[in-house]
């Protein structure tokens, strides 16, 4: 029997603790609400709830911050915080495995890139990749490093977008919009992952004995064209060195989410992620596709129900 | 894509698109006889790398032309393309503009029963072209990337390289029908995956388009180089695409990590290749006869 730590609040936490929450080898699931990022709150939660309830999991499903607003705030949010996570649950008594959720923007892509993308492919380690990308890889390496060396079983698990709101996700922030600028000439293959998906992956990963890097795929699969149609969106393809100062003046007037320089690559250029290592040890193979009824149902449902027939 | 034209659940009604028009041009028997191309389905009726069953039809629709009129092309050989499962197909490269590859890519498809898609591995600054790119995508076009390839052959599908490269196809015309520098990645690839070899030689691409010049300094979108024409449309040549007997690379047990034996495996397709040129020239009876 297991007692797991669920950090973060967005629909992946919510949807992660509910189904932990039935899995008959959990025992007891806690989740923290609290602002991570100050090392005194952290500190606290690990000498209190995780000691008093003997935690031998932490899922740090927290989503990274807003992209939007760079910094050193930032950084300490996405990166310092998950470092000092880490570093404490090294020190503590019952805390055995740490999963944490990282993301495919990890990786670099580009026309010299390969395709589909397996756990070994180079990381976005560019000094012009913006600040969100390079704290995620920072993130990223920080718990990579320490695999096999800490008495942590640790699991990375490198998600695909997860196509649903307050999830972080940069094309679910991008579709909101009724036009949607793509560059002209490039309609490149994009890859969704469902919450669904990402939660049974999540759940695999804490149930499993095993520890390393995994790519965790989604079900859905198809040309950025596409995904503009199927939101109900109007595609306006604009030659590519007008979208950046575009979406730079939209980002200014109505504070969106969506950054293109954080997606130029992959607005040019498809890559989708080689899920085998995580169907061979831990399980998973995406199986939630996200139902697209315009935009406002873009978000895979977390109930289990089927969607309605169109 | 599921029978009867149905959506699978969750796929978004999408409105009629240009390949599906082009589609409707062709024959009755012809469209149906092109619904049986396989693609690994990723999800939307799209693979992982683009290739769209409706846009191989319509690939088969734009080349119809070239394939049968202007190029006239004539097979020799084609039962020796494996009906199904992996497998490389390996050819000469020349002509300024790929038409060869679309030739072969036409010519395997007709061929082919049910109809394969010889996946075209391209160079690097392919995909980064506009329009070109996607286009290019959509009909089966894969990035050379060892990743890649090594995903295709595992999903059996049949994969056509140019060990020549670009280089290959802006030889000048005094270096016709002589094979250039050969790349070894396709001998490594078919010994890794046990895939079979198919020798190509394409006799008629290397006249199709003389050279007036060739801008070495100038790279548009990432491309080594600029060629500059000397007639604005490739002559109607006759091509004659000869289909060697499958080599198996893979049945000494070689090991794909041994440089050695990669090259002696490469340098056996490149003589394979060389062979079926020298057979189909001596065969021809004129470049547009």
């Amino acid at each position: 029997m297991s007692r797991v730590l669920v950090t973060g609040t967005d629909p992946v936490s919510r949807a992660l603790v509910a189904a932990l929450r039935v899995e008959p080898w959990v025992e007891r699931v806690i989740t923290v609400d609290d602002d991570l990022s100050r090392p005194r709150t952290l500190r606290s939660v690990m000498q209190g709830p995780i000691r008093a309830q003997a935690i031998d999991t932490i899922v740090h499903a927290a989503p990274p911050g807003s992209p939007t607003h760079p910094g050193r705030r930032a950084h300490v949010v996405d990166v310092e915080a998950t470092r000092e996570l880490l570093r404490l649950a090294e020190e503590h008594a019952t805390v055995r495995r740490l999963i944490y959720r990282s993301s495919s923007a990890v990786y670099h892509t580009g026309a010299d890139a390969v395709e589909v993308i397996d756990e070994d492919h180079p990381l976005e380690l560019s000094p012009a990749a913006p600040q969100w990308v390079r704290d995620r890889v920072e993130a990223d390496l920080a718990l990579c490093a320490h695999a096999g060396l800490s008495r942590l079983a640790i699991v990375v698990l490198r998600c695909a977008e997860i196509f649903a709101p307050g999830a972080g996700s940069q094309l679910h922030d991008w579709v909101q919009s009724r036009v949607c600028m793509r560059p002209l000439g490039y309609d490149p293959m994009v890859e969704l992952l469902s919450v669904e998906d990402a939660v049974r992956a999540l759940v695999a990963a804490a149930g499993a004995s095993t520890q390393g890097v995994f790519n965790i795929p989604g079900a859905d699969i198809l040309p950025l064209s596409r995904l503009i149609a199927a939101c109900r969106r109007l595609d306006v393809p604009v030659p590519g060195p007008l979208l950046h100062p575009a979406y730079r003046l939209r980002t200014l007037m109505i504070g969106k989410e969506f950054r293109y320089d954080m997606n130029a690559g992959r607005f040019h250029f498809g890559a989708v992620l080689d899920g085998r290592r995580a169907r061979a040890t831990l399980g998973y193979a995406p199986g939630h596709r996200i139902w697209f009824d315009g935009v406002r149902d873009a978000r895979s449902r977390v109930t289990g129900r089927e969607p309605r027939p169109s | 894509m599921l029978p009867g034209g149905a959506r699978p659940i969750g796929a978004p009604r999408v409105p009629r698109t240009l390949p599906g028009r082009a589609v409707d041009h062709l024959r009755r028997f012809e469209r149906a006889r092109l619904r049986r191309v396989t693609v690994v389905d990723a999800g939307h009726g799209f693979d992982i790398f683009g290739m769209h069953p409706d846009w191989v039809a319509a690939g088969v629709w734009l080349t119809r032309f070239f394939h049968r009129r202007w190029f006239r092309v004539t097979a020799h050989g084609a039962e020796n393309l494996p009906p199904r499962g992996r497998a490389i197909v390996v050819a000469n490269h020349s002509g300024l503009l790929p038409f060869d590859a679309a030739m072969l890519y036409a010519d395997v498809l007709a061929h082919t029963d049910p109809p394969r898609v010889a996946r075209p591995i391209a160079d690097h600054f392919v995909p980064a072209l506009p329009f070109v790119g996607t286009l290019f995508a959509r009909l089966g076009m894969v990035n050379g990337t060892r990743a890649n390839v090594a995903r295709l052959l595992e999903q059996e599908e049949m994969v056509m390289i140019f060990p020549e490269g670009t280089p290959g196809i802006g030889k000048p015309r005094s270096e016709r029908y002589r094979l250039q520098e050969w790349r070894v990645g396709h001998a490594e690839l078919a010994l890794r995956h046990r895939a079979p070899v198919v020798p190509v030689a394409i006799i008629g691409a290397e006249e199709q388009w003389p050279v007036a010049a060739r801008l070495d300094w100038l790279h548009p979108f990432g491309a080594p180089f600029l060629p500059i024409p000397a007639t604005p449309v490739p002559l109607p040549v006759h091509y004659h695409i000869h289909y060697g007997r499958p080599l198996s690379l893979h049945d000494g047990g070689g090991d794909p990590d041994d440089s050695e034996i990669i090259a002696a495996a490469a340098e056996r397709v490149r003589a394979a290749v060389a062979a079926l040129i020298a057979e189909g020239l001596r065969a021809r009876r004129g470049v547009f006869a």
